[in-house]
């Protein structure tokens, strides 16, 4: 389906919704998806959808929380915070990503 | 502790699916619209909008699918289904369905009314605290095979002293007592038990105290004797009254003061009794008056023991200090007696000790070896059940062949359709559990009650306790296994991909694949012959039991038992209260004739004398009765020679005994008895008559020489005969005029209890009866599985065959050949299962040789008609496919490909 959205890592896709919620506030299920978007610079498109079983696991693991509110057209819509355990697990996360990311790069480095 | 809250968050949303799932959707359809809006704003038509919005969120199926999995827990959701999709196929097949249901109701619901009976009688340990610690003593002797766990007043007090590995030894005798109510005496079940009792089981009086030694002494303690009641009993003679301690009550016309009250788990020692009444042992010449077991010392064997070992010791260490102190305890048992201790020592008396945690009763001897051959016999059904079940389940999904080759090729594991196969046995066995444990406890009561007969004060607890429950889990989820289990494997291994690939059965994988059905329908067919067998053997005896002679002619016989130890009449003024009790009876409408003996046949006492013809003749042992005139008369017992008794045969007209044929013969060889004399060597008596030989206490046994005395030469002061009356019709009358006679005539004794000989006769054979009837119905049922089981294997395995005969048909079979074919499938079957049944049962039915009368283990009329009934059954159960298979219309069959 998608050549032109890259396949989201599972783990990835967890930290993005939690950062973004951190800078953010409470957002919606369409806002946390199109700030992605946005600050991903368009480069990653992904199916929009996929968000949702990703916020069903973030609430399993008491990352985030989820209460019904009011939306900017004024309708009933449902709004995800960061718990303070999610809070943490940004730390944790960041952290383990930025190690990776680190690595990955020594490896990409033009050889010297 | 994350895994814990995801699971969790997953069960709890189990149960409000519904509701998450509009949630769901409606979060959804928001996001949608926010999407479209935010589009739409940039410049696009609604219509655009919305579908780049779809288009952008992606498979809203796949989605919410996604979402659902990641919100359950499979295994349940799967179960779940499974579930829906095993009753759905249940309900498809009704026949197949009630078929597995009934047949395993019937062989768990048997099973668990055996045990409980077993649990009742022989697992479930007292009520009472440490109970591992109690032990039952008996003694053995050289000339008595069988244990003795009856024991005397000196001999008990003399074990009682002993505190060496015993930290308390007590006694117990449960009777039948009298307490004064408001109109007479009233019968109340007790015990009689010595000082240390309570302390020896350790169970705290609900109020007031328990009996102590200071209680068990001769009159009894300082306030004359004490009596400890139970919680029922206080409930209904004193309606729980507070003040109850210190109450009277007149137990056996004699003042007895209540000291305490004990709780209803309290049962005493022997699990078969509900005691309401405990008094000390010292109080036996009142209870039992006018006997006197005390008096009669070293002689009279009439209480239990139950000792509670101290702390550490074993029942080893009991055991052999018991050895060691049994010459110690003959000597102190009595002193005054040398010839009796000598006696006793020659006969190698020894004491022994036996876990008492189960309580002692006479009836767990005698119904263990009966309950554990039902038990097998049960045990027994339920397996044939479960084979019966896997074989039809195997044909079954043999027949759903090509459902499961098509799910296994579209991806599906194996391990998932062999749960989905086991969840729907799991149905059938948790259906048939349910029926058979809702029929198991009305099955239990009546084989109680079938079992103790004439016992009419033993109780049988068949209630369910956790033994029963951890029974029924475990012989639950082994059939379940078994019956599902191998069909399942069997049905999803590999060799079904062939079956997509080839299309239809092919009949070289068929063939293979029909040998373990065969195999398990053959054990099942082995098993029913052995059940059939068992059953013909057992069912045989009791016949041949009822169609001795008995002697005399049970039917329309009714016993009335009279007790009239406490009321006031001794001597001859009572014997004139019989006579006339007799002839007011007699006057009842329906009663033919009425007689009075003390022992009447198969009323469960034996009563032995030794006779000998002159001082130096030897001494043959008589089995006894005293009867009133009449009694042969009213029993049809023939007379062949001389005289009945008269009521004028007074004890000064010189003693007198009549003879059976038996008695007559073996006293008197070749001499015409009447006139002669028998003599113990304290009384001469004359013989005045000799009559017919009859059965006297077990129908198994020969009727034994016997004699008779009079009623009326009886020196006893209150002796107490049973009233038995020859009648016309039906007793329902009696019972009521006998009553109401003895109320008038007798205030002041209980209420006479009315019995007719022939359910005395039943209740003497209560565990042959109870087996055999169980063999029968269990052989009726096995009979009846397996004719289900032969047929449905037969009609599922020929259904699948349907082109194959078509195609036979349309090369020119006739139907007769399509018969002999099909046929021919079960009839190896059932030859191989009834060879390898027949060979087992030979090999194994001795097992039941201790319960046949008349009737050797290899009974060949048995065997041979219960091989002919197998046949007959398998073959009308086989013939049945066979022809339907023979109305097959070629064209249709190959049509259908």
């Amino acid at each position: 389906m998608g050549e032109s959205k890259s396949d989201v890592l599972q783990g990835t896709l967890d930290l993005m919704v939690l950062k973004t919620l951190e800078s953010m506030g409470p957002l919606h299920g369409f806002g946390i998806a199109r700030r992605i978007e946005q600050v991903s610079g368009d480069a990653l498109r992904l199916n929009q959808g996929t968000i949702y079983p990703a916020l069903l696991r973030l609430q399993q693991r008491g990352w985030i929380k989820a209460e019904w509110g009011q939306s900017e057209s004024n309708r009933r819509a449902k709004y995800y915070s960061l718990s303070r355990a999610g809070r943490r697990q940004i730390e944790s996360e960041t952290e383990n990503w930025e190690r990776i990311a680190a690595t990955m790069a020594r490896f990409l480095a033009p050889s010297s | 502790m994350d895994a814990i809250r995801i699971l969790l968050s997953r069960v709890m949303a189990l149960f409000r699916g519904g509701k998450l799932d509009a949630d769901l959707d409606e979060e959804l359809r928001e996001h949608i619209d926010l999407a479209t809006e935010e589009k739409v704003r940039r410049g696009f038509s609604r219509d655009e909008a919305r579908a780049a919005a779809l288009c952008e969120f992606g498979g809203m199926t796949k989605i919410k699918e996604d979402y659902r999995v990641q919100r359950s827990v499979p295994l349940i959701e799967q179960v779940n289904r499974d579930l829906r999709f095993g009753i759905r196929q249940l309900r498809k097949a009704p026949g197949f369905a009630l078929t597995a249901i009934f047949t395993l109701a019937l062989g768990l619901g048997a099973n668990t009314a055996v045990f409980s009976l077993i649990n009742g009688l022989l697992l479930r340990p007292l009520p009472v605290p440490h109970a591992q610690d109690l032990s039952v003593l008996h003694f053995v002797r050289s000339d008595d095979p069988d244990s003795n766990f009856s024991f005397s007043a000196p001999m008990f007090r003399a074990l009682e002293k002993r505190r060496d590995v015993f930290e308390s030894v007590s006694s117990f005798s449960s009777r039948t007592m009298q307490v004064r109510g408001t109109s007479g005496n009233v019968e109340v079940p007790g015990a009689m038990v010595s000082g240390d009792f309570f302390h020896t089981l350790e169970v705290p009086p609900l109020m007031g105290r328990a009996l102590s030694p200071q209680d068990d002494r001769k009159g009894g303690a300082s306030t004359g004797f004490g009596v400890v009641i139970s919680e029922g009993f206080w409930q209904s003679w004193f309606n729980r009254a507070p003040d109850v301690v210190g109450r009277r009550l007149t137990i056996a016309n004699a003042p007895f003061t209540v000291v305490g009250v004990m709780p209803k788990q309290f049962i005493g020692a022997d699990p078969t009794r509900r005691p309401d009444l405990y008094v000390p042992l010292w109080s036996a010449p009142v209870i039992d008056a006018p006997y006197d077991n005390i008096a009669a010392g070293h002689h009279s064997w009439w209480m239990r023991i139950v000792a509670r070992r101290k702390p550490g010791v074993t029942l080893e260490q009991a055991n052999s200090a018991l050895a060691a102190v049994s010459n110690m305890i003959l000597d102190e048992t009595a002193p005054q007696d040398p010839t009796w201790i000598k006696r006793f020592r020659e006969e190698h008396f020894q004491l022994h000790a036996v876990p008492g945690s189960k309580g002692y009763s006479y009836l767990q001897l005698r119904f263990e070896k009966p309950l554990v051959a039902v038990f097998s016999l049960c045990a027994a059904m339920l397996l044939l059940a479960c084979l019966n079940l896997a074989s039809l389940l195997m044909a079954r999904s043999a027949a759903r062949a090509r459902e499961l080759a098509t799910r296994l090729a579209m991806g599906a594991t194996r391990r998932r359709l062999v749960q989905q196969l086991l969840v729907e046995s799991l149905l059938i066995a948790v259906l048939g559990t349910a029926a058979g444990m809702l029929a198991a406890p009305a099955v239990s009561q009546a084989l109680a009650v079938l079992l103790l007969g004439n016992e009419r004060h033993a109780v049988l607890d068949t209630s369910i306790d956790i033994r029963v429950f951890a029974f029924i889990a475990v012989s639950a989820i082994v059939s379940c296994v078994v019956i599902g289990l191998i069909p399942a494997l069997r049905a999803t291994s590999n060799n079904l991909n062939e079956q997509i690939k080839s299309g239809t059965q092919v009949a070289s994988t068929g063939e293979r694949r029909r040998v373990l059905p065969r195999v398990l329908m053959g054990l099942e067919v082995a098993l029913a012959l052995m059940l059939v067998v068992g059953a013909g053997l057992l069912a045989t005896s009791l016949s041949r039991l009822y169609r001795v002679g008995f002697g005399f002619e049970p039917h329309g016989v009714a016993n009335l038992s009279l007790d009239m130890g406490k009321q006031g009449l001794e001597g001859e003024p009572l014997l004139r209260w019989y006579q006339a009790y007799g002839d007011a009876i007699a006057k009842v409408p329906g009663v033919l004739n009425t007689a009075f003996a003390s022992i009447t046949p198969m009323d469960g006492s034996v009563w032995t004398a030794g006779y000998k013809t002159s001082a130096k003749g030897d001494e043959r042992d008589l089995h006894m009765s005293r009867v009133s005139p009449g009694f042969f008369a009213a029993m049809r017992i023939p007379q062949f020679a001389g005289r009945d008794f008269k009521w004028e045969d007074s004890a000064a007209s010189g003693q007198k005994i009549i003879l059976n044929q038996s008695a007559a013969k073996l006293l008197f060889p070749g001499v015409n008895p009447i006139g002669q004399h028998v003599t113990d060597d304290k009384t001469t008596l004359e013989v005045i008559g000799v009559v017919g030989n009859i059965r006297y206490a077990s129908l198994a046994e020969e009727p034994p020489p016997g004699g008779y005395f009079a009623i009326t030469q009886n020196e006893d002061k209150k002796p107490s005969y049973t009233c038995v009356v020859r009648l016309a019709g039906p007793p329902d009358q009696l019972a009521g005029a006998a009553r109401a006679l003895a109320a008038k005539m007798a205030p002041e004794i209980p209420a006479p209890v009315l019995t007719t000989l022939t359910s005395d006769i039943d209740g003497s054979i209560s565990s042959e009866r109870m087996m055999a009837m169980l063999a029968v119905f269990f052989a009726a049922c096995a009979l009846l599985v397996t004719a289900i089981g032969l047929y449905g294997t037969l009609a599922y395995s020929t259904a699948q065959r349907t082109s194959e005969i078509g195609i036979r048909m349309a090369l020119g079979a006739r139907r007769l050949q399509v018969v002999g074919l099909v046929f021919r499938e079960n009839v190896w079957t059932a030859a191989a299962g009834s060879l390898l049944g027949l060979v087992i049962a030979l090999l194994t039915s001795r097992a039941l040789s201790s319960f046949l009368y008349g009737t050797t283990v290899r009974d060949p009329l048995v065997m041979v008609a219960s091989v002919a009934m197998l046949a007959l059954v398998a073959s009308a159960a086989s013939l049945l496919p066979a022809i339907r298979a023979a109305r097959i219309e070629p064209i249709a069959a190959l049509r259908t490909e």
